[in-house]
C-alpha cells in the first residue's frame, strides 16, 4: 500500500495504474505519517522524484535491488539517482493515509472499484507493465475515466487537493486521516515464516486473477514482522476467503484484528533520523565485531552499504592454518580480542599479504585473505542494517585505541566533530564556560550568553574582542578549571561526581569523590555540580556494596555500578578478581548474617574490625562488610582499589580489638550484642521500651538470628525428638535445623528446641537459654541444674560463668569450645576470675570488672554517685552499659538494631511457666526497668555517655512476686518489698510476703510471670509502676487493663510482673 | 588556613552534673563534643581556646536535661583553594599520592606531579625524578597547593598540586635516614 493521504486529484489520475502497484508493494510499506501526504508515484513521476521523502528514497533503494530488472532502466534518471517512478495508490490509499508505497514496478491500472468500493478489476500484469513505461502525459486520459471517482474523493477530502501535495499538513488534517470504525480493518494473518513477501505477492496475483471476487483491499508484509502479514478488509470472512487455498498461509490459525489505534503503527516506520556520513562513529550489530566501535569511512547509499574501519579481531594463527589448508578446529567459542593487524607478523606466519591500491580512493591496502587492512585497521564493507548509528557514545578508551596507530592530532579533531554530532539539544546553557576548539579563535575561552539553534553566543574572556561572539556549536567545547566540582552526565561513568584535576583539551581528568579514582572523560559529558555521588548506585534490586550470588555460584561484592552492569569483586581470596556482571547474571543478594572464625578462632561478625595477616593485602585492616563461605569482604578506607573492598579468607585475618580500653570494650560489647542480642535485650538499657516491644515481633530480624545460627540444639518433640542438630536459619518463630545425623534440614519452632549442652564460654548460650530453657524439660537441662545459681549470676554474660563449676565440661565437649569461645571469652572472663587465666582468653583485661563498675565505664558518668542507687548491681550493669555507650564508638550501625531485634527469642519463654532456674526470665523484667529513665536518650547522642548510666534504673518494683534463688537448687517465692539503691532487693518470702525478709541480688531474683487474670505490675515502658490486670495473653504480648486509666494496653509479657496479693 | 573565631552551640547537660563544677563539666563536654569535628562552613575545629559566655539553661521537659547556649572561641582550620600547605604523605600509588595536613586529606594526582617524576612501584611505592634526587614516598613532607576542595559534613577533601614553582618535597625521610 502506498500512500494514503488526503485524496488528491493526482491520485485519481493515476488510479488506474496504481492499484496493482499497491499490492506488489506490500512489503515496502512506509508510513506517510510525517508528511501526512500520500505520495503517489507513477512511472511518470520520475521527474518529480524530488518530492519523495527521504524515507521513500530508502525504500527505493531497496526496491531497486529487489526489482532491479524491471526498474533498472529508470534508475539514475531522477535526482535521487536510483528512483524509480512510483505510482500512487488510488483513493484507496487515501483512506489509508499512512502508508507510502515505494514500488514502482507496477501496473498503472488501478481500478476504481477495487480501490474505493472494494471490488476492482485488476488489470493484468502485462498491462501494468506497459503502463509502467508510459510517459507522464498519458495520465490525462485516465483522468477522464476516473472523473467520477475524483469527485468523490474531492468531496471526501475537500481540504486537500493536489496543489497541496507538497505542503505540510497540519496535525488536524493528520488526525482526519486516521482510521476510524468505518474504515476497513486490518487483520493479522499467520503465514509461513520467511514467506511473508511471497504471500503478499501471491495475494496480489490472486487479486489480479480473481478481480472483484476478492474483497480484500490490501496486503501488507512487514520486514520486521516475521510470520505474519496484514490484510486489509472489511470483514474477517473476506480475509478467510482470500486466504483460502494459499499455500503459505495458515488459514486455520486465528485471524486477529488489529485494533484501530494500532493500525497506524502497523504502517508507520521509525524515522531514520541519523544519516550516516563519513567519520561517524557506529557500532556493529552482528558478527564477531558485535558491539565494537567502528568508524564510517565510506557510505554507499545506493547499495545500502558502508565501509567501516574497525580494530580487527583476527586470530592470525587460525587464519594461517586456514590458508594453508590445515584443518581448523571449529571452535567458535572464543572471540579474538581486538588487536591491530601487524602485517609483518602476518607475513611471518606465511600469510599472504597483498598490497593493493584501491581504485576509488587511491589508497593502498593490505589484502589478507580478502580482508582489507590499512594502518592496522580492518576496513570492512558491511550492510547498513548491520550497524547501529544511533546513540553511539564511544568511551574514551575506545577512542584512544582508535587513535593509537597514527598519533597525530588530526584524527582527534575529526572524532571530536563526530562526538559533537551526538550532542543533545540544549547542550550549552547560559553561563557555561566554554572554549573554542576549532578555527581561528581556537583556545579562546568565554561564557555562554545565548544559544540559538546551532549558534552559541559567547562572551569571550580575552580583551579587545567584541563583547559577544557568535560561534557555531560545533566549535565549542565545555571548559572546566582544575578544582571544579563536576558531575558526569553521560558516558560510562555517568552519574559520578568528582573534582577536576586537569584539563587536556576537550578531556578532563576528574578524581571521583567516592572511589578516589581518576576518571578521564570528555568535558562535554560533565557539568558543574556541587553534589557528591558515586553515580548510580543501584540497578534493580542490587545496590552498591551488596553481596551477591552470581550465576555460577560464585559470589562477590558489587564495587561499582555502571550503566548496565556491575563490577563485582569476586570472593576469591588470593587475588582480587573483578568481574563485570550484568543484572541477569546475578542470582540473588546474599543477606544472611554469617559468622566466620579468624585465625585464632575468634568469631567474626559483620562490622568487626579485622586485620589481614596474609596475602597481598597483608596488614590492611578494616571492618568486615560481608561474610560468606568463610570469605570476608573487608572495607579498608585506605585501600583504593575495588572501592576499598578487600576479599580475604577469614582464616587469614585476625580480629582486632580496639586500641583504648574503652574502645575495646565497646568493640566487644557491640560484637557481643550482635552475637547474643536476644539475651541482652532484656537487660539492655538505653533502648526505649517501645522499640523492644515492636521488635519483639520481628524476631526474624538480624540481631535475632545471629545468636541462634550455628547453635547446637536438641529437638524435644515430634518425630525427631531427641535428635541433635544445629540451627542454620532463623525465621520468625521457626528455625531450620541441620540434623547432625542425617544432614537433613528441618524446620521447627523454637520451643521444640533445647540446647543439649551448656558449654561454658559461649556467649550465645545465654540467649539460647532465654528461649530454649523455658520451653525445655528439666531433664534436658539436668546438666545444669546444680549450677543454676552461678548460672544465673552470669546469665547475662553467657553461661561462661558455669565453667568454674564444671571445669570438666570443657574437655567433655571440646568440639564446641572453639566455636563458642570466641564470642564468649571476652564476656565472661571479666566475671569469673578463674577464667582469666585461660590461655585462649586474649581479652581478659578488657572485660568489665565485676565490682567496680566505674572502671569499666568512662569516668564521666561512672563516678556520679547519684546513679548508683538506681543502678542494679554492678554485674548486671556492666555489660549493658558499654553496649549503650560504645555502640557509637564501636559499631554504630549494628549495635542498636541488635538490641532492637533482640527481644524476640526470649519471648516465647514467657507464656510457659518457666522452670525456676531459667535464668533469663529473671532478667527480662529487669530490662524494662531501666527504660523510663532514658526518655529521649535516642536523640541525645551527645550525651551518650550518660545514657548508659541513667537508663539503668531499678529493675524491680516493690510488691511484685518473684522467685528468689536461695541456693543452688532451692528457690522460694517472695514479694519484693523494697528496691535498694544498689539494685538488690529486699524480698519478703512467701507468696504473700509474710515470711522472713532477705536481701537478694537482682540476679538471684526472677519475676513470676503472670497468668491470665493475674494482677500485674508494669515493669517498663511509659506505664512503669502502674498496676493492672492481665486479661489475656497473645503470644508474646500481654493484654493488660491498667487500673488507673482502665485503658487496655498490649504490652510485652516481659515487662509484666505478677503483683503480690496483699 | 587557621582562624580564631567565636562559635555558638547549645549544650545539653545531664542534671547529675549540676553542682559547683557545672561550668567545668560544661566546658569539658564542649571540648569533647566539638574539638575535632568538621563543619563545612568553618572547617575543622582544632581547639577551644575559651568560653565567652554561657547562657541560661533551659530545662527540657521529660528528661531533665538542660540546654545551655554556649559561646566559645576556637581555632578552626579550613583549607582554601589556592592555599599552600605543608603536608605529610600518607600513601603513594600509581594514581598519585595522598597527603595529610592535620585532619585534611589531600590527593595529589599524578597529573599534578611534575612530569619528570615517575612512579616506582615496589615495597615502598614512590615518585622519583629521573636523576633520583627527589623522591616522594610515604612520610615525606611536601609543600603543595590546593586546587580544589570538597567539603562534606564530616570531612574535607582536597586535591592539590605540586606541579608549580617552589612546591614539592621539603623533607625526605629517606634522605635523612
Amino acid at each position: 500500500m502506498d500512500d494514503l493521504g488526503p485524496g488528491e486529484e493526482e491520485d485519481e489520475d493515476y488510479i488506474d495504474e496504481e492499484e496493482e502497484e499497491e499490492e506488489e508493494e506490500a512489503d515496502a510499506v512506509r508510513s506517510g505519517k510525517a508528511g501526512g501526504r500520500k505520495r503517489q508515484r507513477s512511472e511518470f513521476i520520475d521527474d518529480s522524484a524530488a518530492e519523495d521523502s527521504e524515507e521513500e528514497e530508502d525504500d527505493d533503494d531497496e526496491d531497486d535491488e529487489d526489482y532491479g530488472g524491471g526498474g533498472g532502466g529508470r534508475r539514475g534518471g531522477g535526482g535521487g539517482g536510483h528512483r524509480k517512478k512510483k505510482k500512487t495508490a488510488s483513493q484507496f490509499f487515501d483512506e489509508e493515509a499512512q502508508v507510502d508505497s515505494d514500488e514502482d514496478e507496477d501496473e498503472e491500472q488501478g481500478e476504481d472499484d477495487f480501490i474505493v468500493d472494494g471490488g476492482a478489476d485488476l488489470p493484468d500484469e502485462e498491462d501494468a507493465r506497459r503502463m509502467h513505461r508510459r510517459p507522464l502525459l498519458p495520465r490525462e486520459e485516465d483522468q477522464e475515466d476516473v472523473e467520477e471517482l475524483e469527485r468523490t474523493i474531492q468531496q471526501r477530502y475537500a481540504r486537500s487537493s493536489h496543489t497541496e501535495y507538497d505542503e505540510e499538513t497540519t496535525d488536524v488534517e493528520q488526525q482526519a486521516l486516521l482510521p476510524s470504525v468505518r474504515d476497513p480493518k486490518l487483520w493479522m494473518v499467520k503465514c509461513a515464516i520467511g514467506h511473508e513477501r511471497e504471500v503478499a505477492v501471491c495475494l496480489m496475483q490472486k487479486c489480479i486473477d480473481k478481480g472483484s471476487e476478492l474483497n480484500i483491499r490490501s496486503v501488507i508484509a512487514l520486514d520486521h514482522l516475521k510470520n505474519y502479514i496484514y490484510i486489509e478488509a472489511d470483514k474477517e470472512a473476506h480475509v478467510r476467503e482470500a486466504c483460502k487455498g494459499m499455500r503459505n498461509i495458515y488459514a486455520s490459525s486465528k485471524i486477529l484484528i488489529v485494533p484501530i489505534k494500532e493500525m497506524t503503527d502497523v504502517l508507520s516506520v521509525e524515522s531514520k533520523a541519523i544519516d550516516l556520513s563519513r567519520d561517524t562513529w557506529i557500532r556493529m550489530k552482528t558478527g564477531n565485531y558485535k558491539g565494537d566501535l567502528a568508524k564510517v569511512v565510506d557510505v554507499d547509499n545506493v547499495r545500502q552499504r558502508v565501509t567501516v574501519k574497525l580494530i580487527p579481531r583476527i586470530d592470525l594463527q587460525a587464519l594461517a592454518n586456514k590458508l594453508e589448508g590445515r584443518e581448523v578446529p571449529k571452535k567458535k567459542t572464543f572471540n579474538p580480542p581486538p588487536r591491530f593487524m601487524n602485517v609483518d607478523e602476518a607475513r611471518e606466519m606465511h600469510i599472504r599479504v597483498e598490497r593493493r591500491r584501491d581504485q576509488m580512493t587511491g589508497d593502498y591496502f593490505e589484502n589478507i585473505n580478502g580482508m582489507m587492512f590499512k594502518d592496522g585497521f580492518l576496513y570492512k564493507n558491511v550492510s547498513m542494517k548491520s550497524i547501529s548509528a544511533q546513540n553511539i557514545q564511544p568511551s574514551f578508551d575506545e577512542l584512544e585505541k582508535f587513535r593509537q596507530p597514527n598519533e597525530n592530532g588530526d584524527g582527534d579533531v575529526a572524532s571530536l566533530s563526530t562526538l559533537f554530532a551526538n550532542r543533545k539539544k540544549g547542550h550549552f546553557m547560559k553561563g557555561d564556560r566554554v572554549i573554542i576548539v576549532k578555527g581561528d579563535l581556537k583556545n579562546l575561552k568565554g561564557t555562554v550568553e545565548k544559544v540559538e539553534e546551532d549558534t552559541v553566543h559567547i562572551k569571550p574572556k580575552a580583551r579587545g574582542l567584541p563583547s559577544t561572539l557568535a560561534v557555531n556549536e560545533k566549535e565549542l567545547c565545555k571548559y572546566f578549571e582544575p578544582g571544579n566540582h563536576v558531575k558526569v552526565v553521560s558516558g560510562a561513568t555517568e552519574g559520578a561526581t568528582g573534582m577536576v584535576l586537569t584539563v587536556e583539551g576537550h578531556l578532563v581528568n576528574i578524581v571521583s569523590d567516592t572511589t578516589k579514582e581518576v576518571l578521564r572523560v570528555f568535558s562535554d559529558n560533565v557539568v558543574e555540580s556541587s553534589e557528591v555521588t558515586s553515580g548510580i548506585t543501584r540497578i534493580g534490586d542490587y545496590e552498591l556494596h551488596d553481596l551477591v550470588l552470581l550465576d555460577n555460584y560464585s559470589f562477590g561484592v558489587i564495587i561499582r555500578v555502571e550503566s548496565e552492569a556491575f563490577q563485582v569483586l569476586k570472593g576469591v581470596p588470593d587475588r582480587p578478581e573483578v568481574a563485570l556482571v550484568r543484572l541477569r547474571e546475578i542470582k540473588c543478594k546474599i543477606e544472611k548474617k554469617i559468622f566466620a572464625q579468624d585465625r585464632v578462632k575468634n568469631a567474626i561478625a559483620v562490622k568487626d574490625v579485622v586485620k589481614i595477616l596474609e596475602g597481598s593485602c597483608k596488614g590492611k585492616q578494616g571492618p568486615v562488610e560481608h561474610i560468606y563461605r568463610g570469605i570476608l569482604f573487608i572495607y579498608d578506607r585506605h585501600h583504593l582499589e575495588h572501592a576499598g573492598f578487600i576479599c580475604a579468607k577469614s582464616q587469614a585475618c585476625v580480629l582486632v580489638g580496639a586500641r583504648a580500653n574503652g574502645d575495646r570494650n565497646g568493640d566487644l560489647v557491640s560484637r557481643f550484642s550482635q552475637l547474643r542480642s536476644p539475651a541482652r535485650v532484656p537487660q539492655s538499657p538505653g533502648k526505649p521500651r517501645g522499640l523492644q516491644m515492636s521488635s519483639g515481633r520481628n524476631r526474624g530480624g538480624r540481631g535475632g538470628h545471629d545468636a541462634l545460627i550455628g547453635t547446637p540444639i536438641k529437638i524435644r518433640k515430634g518425630p525427631f525428638k531427641g535428635y541433635k542438630g544445629r540451627v542454620v536459619d532463623v525465621k520468625g518463630q521457626t528455625v531450620r535445623v541441620e540434623m547432625d545425623v542425617s544432614m537433613r534440614i528441618l524446620t521447627g519452632k523454637f520451643y521444640r528446641l533445647s540446647r543439649p549442652f551448656y558449654v561454658h564460654g559461649y556467649p550465645i548460650s545465654a540467649s539460647i537459654t532465654s528461649f530454649a530453657l523455658c520451653a525445655v524439660d528439666r531433664e534436658h537441662l539436668s546438666d545444669n541444674v546444680n549450677v543454676s545459681t552461678p548460672y544465673r549470676d552470669s546469665s547475662r554474660y553467657g553461661s561462661g560463668s558455669e565453667t568454674p563449676m564444671h571445669p570438666s565440661r570443657t574437655p567433655l565437649h571440646p568440639y564446641m569450645t572453639p566455636m563458642r569461645d570466641p564470642g564468649a571469652t571476652p564476656i565472661h572472663d571479666g566475671m569469673r576470675t578463674p577464667m582469666r587465666d585461660r590461655a585462649w582468653n586474649p581479652y581478659t583485661p578488657m572485660s568489665p570488672a565485676r565490682d567496680p563498675w566505674e572502671d569499666a565505664n568512662p569516668a564521666s558518668w561512672g563516678s556520679s554517685p547519684q546513679y548508683q542507687p538506681g543502678s542494679p548491681p554492678s554485674r548486671t550493669y556492666d555489660a549493658p552499659t558499654p553496649g549503650g555507650n560504645y555502640s557509637e564508638a564501636g559499631t554504630p550501625r549494628d549495635s542498636s538494631p541488635a538490641y532492637v531485634n533482640a527481644p524476640s527469642p526470649y519471648l516465647p519463654s514467657t507464656p510457659g511457666g518457666q522452670p525456676p532456674m531459667t535464668p533469663s526470665s529473671a532478667y527480662l523484667p529487669g530490662t524494662p526497668g531501666g527504660q523510663p529513665m532514658t526518655p529521649g536518650s535516642g536523640g541525645l547522642d551527645i550525651m551518650s555517655p550518660v545514657v548508659g548510666g541513667d537508663s539503668e534504673g531499678p529493675w524491680f518494683l516493690p510488691d511484685i512476686l518473684v522467685n528468689v534463688r536461695r541456693s543452688v537448687e532451692e528457690t522460694a517465692i517472695g514479694v519484693v518489698r523494697e528496691v535498694l539503691p544498689d539494685g538488690s532487693c529486699r524480698v519478703a518470702l512467701g507468696s504473700s510476703g509474710n515470711g522472713e525478709t532477705v536481701t537478694s541480688l537482682p540476679n538471684e531474683i526472677e519475676i513470676v510471670v503472670p497468668r491470665k487474670s493475674d494482677k500485674i505490675k508494669i515493669m517498663g515502658g511509659a506505664h512503669r509502676g502502674a498496676t493492672g490486670k492481665l486479661i489475656g495473653v497473645d503470644g508474646i504480648d500481654g493484654i493488660v487493663k491498667v487500673d488507673d486509666t482502665l485503658d487496655v494496653k498490649i504490652l510485652d509479657m516481659a515487662i509484666l510482673a505478677k503483683l503480690a496479693q496483699p | 588556613m587557621f582562624f580564631h573565631i567565636v562559635l555558638e552551640r547549645n549544650m545539653q547537660l545531664h542534671p547529675r552534673h549540676f553542682g559547683r563544677d557545672l561550668r567545668d563539666k560544661l566546658v569539658a563536654k564542649l571540648m569533647k563534643d566539638v574539638e575535632g569535628t568538621c563543619s563545612g562552613r568553618h572547617g575543622f575545629v582544632v581547639a577551644i581556646t575559651g568560653v565567652e559566655h554561657v547562657g541560661k539553661g533551659l530545662i527540657r521537659d521529660g528528661t531533665g536535661f538542660v540546654t545551655f547556649p554556649v559561646k566559645y572561641q576556637c581555632v578552626v582550620f579550613r583549607p582554601f583553594k589556592g592555599e599552600i600547605l605543608e603536608a605529610v604523605v600518607t600513601m603513594v600509588n600509581k594514581m598519585g599520592f595522598f597527603a595529610e595536613a592535620g585532619p585534611v586529606q589531600i590527593f595529589v594526582s599524578n597529573h599534578l606531579i611534575p612530569d619528570d617524576m615517575e612512579f616506582q612501584s615496589g615495597d615502598m611505592p614512590n615518585y622519583t625524578t629521573s636523576d633520583g634526587s627527589v623522591k616522594i614516598q610515604k612520610d615525606s613532607e611536601v609543600r603543595l597547593k590546593i586546587i580544589g576542595t570538597r567539603v562534606d559534613a564530616t570531612e574535607i577533601f582536597c586535591i592539590g598540586t605540586i606541579k608549580d614553582d617552589f612546591l614539592g618535597v621539603i623533607s625526605d625521610p629517606g634522605a635523612t635516614s
